[in-house]
């Protein structure tokens, strides 16, 4: 458990190390921008897997969290 | 029946309810995906049909409506009884649901909040379900924190089997009647002679809350993680199946409360010299019933020329059984799981991968538009295979049934195959 915790510590703070201003200036978006660096471009293939695996897995569900992130709009 | 609730989870992401799907203009889009599964027992596969219609208005500058349409298409044939033999019992059956959905949307300069509702209807399960989402660019504009919501009042069709105990509960038939009041709500059935109770709508009540954080990690690489919870409350078993309990076939009998959660990570790292993709995903799956699951996936995306874009992908998933799953054999032999018995194959211990491509043509009217309408239009082509793997439950060696025919899909080398045909515009 502490072995869990040590690591969802040690990510967060490295995922909040990475949220400064400057961690990628507007000016090098470029390849962020472009369609396949965004999750779930296709959010109907996106739809249509999720569909098929709900009703094959046990586990499915959760994806499809959607895109965001690159700030280029 | 089965489609309805996996419907429950895909409309965050298909009604542009998931956090981050705010789209900056006007689009439509439709697809059509075909899904083949191999089945045995002489009664033909299982085939389903999915067509998708969306569409996203902007009104005004800061508020956006999204519509969308789906159905479903099935048939093919279904084991009714979960045996040693359950493929010597196959029936064929058919069934069509429609899905529909409306979101508003509201567009901030970093912020993006939205509203929707869906609600679905087939002949022996109906859902209505509100939701809402949320997102926020975090100053530089290189994080996003999303969070999504929705609560769904389903209703299953049911057997009335409230003065009978779980082993003597009988399964829904085909030849069942199903009422409804206007289309989206269950209504009961009495027998006019008797006056008891023939079919009656058990309710099942789910939440579900989404949070991703998606960043920036470099001019060329972002990361997704995403954390998943749901609570299902209510009938959660297949009104139509029946397990070998001895001499009897009852009703499957299963919990009424689930708790699910998982945990996401994606990566994306662009490769300028190759014009090139490479896309990384992993995902951990617990719930309260006792399955443990997981998924990794890889895919490559290869721009060739200035419109088109391959994507090859491969995944893998295993996962547990339920504490509550056993295979047929010790159903049939030893009796029940506690108080509980299932034949659902998405609750037995199995595996499976995917292997698959997709093309994307891509026209961008940069002079004058594409077809005398679109900014952009996209034109979608995928297939993949799924290789399926199912796996004991029990001791092997003390089956002396084995569970090769426990279930009724095939034992061939490819069980099932997706093709989607898709066709999105920007205007």
């Amino acid at each position: 458990m502490r072995r869990i915790r040590a690591l969802a510590f040690m990510l967060a703070v490295l995922t909040l190390a990475a949220c400064g201003r400057q961690a990628v200036r507007a000016s090098e978006k470029e390849f962020l921008a472009d369609q396949v660096m965004i999750f779930d471009d296709d959010p109907q293939h996106a739809a249509t897997n999720e569909h098929i695996r709900t009703n094959r897995e046990g586990a499915a569900g959760g994806q499809g969290a959607g895109g965001g992130g690159c700030g280029c709009n | 029946m089965q489609l309805a609730r996996a419907s429950s989870l895909l409309v965050l992401c298909a009604t542009g309810l998931a956090p981050g799907l705010a789209l900056a203009e006007d689009r439509a889009e439709f697809s059509t995906a075909l899904f083949a599964e191999k089945r045995d027992g002489g009664k033909g596969g299982l085939t389903v049909v999915h067509p998708q219609a969306d569409f996203g208005i902007d009104l005004g500058r800061f508020v956006t409506l999204d519509i969308a349409y789906a159905a479903d298409a099935v048939s093919g044939a279904t084991a009714q009884i979960y045996q040693v033999d359950a493929v010597s019992a196959a029936t064929t059956f058919s069934d069509v649901r429609h899905e529909g959905s409306l979101s508003l949307g509201f567009k901030g300069r970093r912020s993006r909040l939205s509203f929707g509702t869906t609600v679905g209807t087939e002949r022996d399960y109906v859902s209505r379900q509100i939701g809402g989402a949320a997102s926020i660019d975090l100053p530089g504009r290189n994080t996003t924190f999303a969070l999504a919501y929705r609560h769904s009042f389903d209703e299953v069709c049911n057997k009335d089997n409230s003065m009978l105990t779980p082993l003597e509960a009988k399964a829904l038939l085909g030849s069942d009647p199903c009422d409804k009041k206007g289309l989206i709500f269950g209504k009961d059935r009495l027998d006019p002679t008797t006056m008891l109770g023939l079919t009656r709508w058990e309710e099942i009540s789910i939440d579900t809350v989404q949070v991703a954080l998606t960043q920036n990690l470099s001019p060329t690489m972002n990361l997704q993680l995403g954390l998943y919870g749901q609570v299902l409350e209510g009938f959660q078993s297949n009104p139509y199946r029946r397990v070998r309990i001895g001499p009897n076939a009852p009703q499957e009998h299963i919990p009424s409360t689930r708790a699910r959660w998982s945990v996401s990570a994606r990566l994306n790292r662009f490769l300028p010299k190759l014009r090139a993709a490479v896309h990384m995903d992993a995902r951990f799956y617990d719930d309260t019933w006792g399955v443990l699951g997981g998924n990794v996936e890889a895919a490559y995306s290869q721009y060739v020329g200035k419109n088109l874009l391959v994507r090859f992908f491969a995944r893998a998933y295993q996962q547990t059984a339920a504490t509550f799953f056993k295979d047929a054999f010790f159903y049939e032999t030893e009796s029940t799981a506690g108080e509980y018995f299932t034949g659902d194959r998405e609750l037995s211990p199995v595996r499976n991968a995917t292997v698959g491509a997709k093309l994307t043509l891509i026209s961008i009217g940069n002079e004058k538009p594409v077809w005398g309408l679109f900014d952009k239009l996209q034109f979608n082509l995928r297939g993949d295979v799924l290789f399926l793997d199912l796996v004991a439950a029990d001791d092997t060696a003390a089956n002396s049934a084995g569970i090769d025919t426990q279930f009724i899909y095939g034992n061939s080398l490819i069980d099932a195959v997706t093709v989607q045909l898709g066709l999105l515009g920007n205007y």
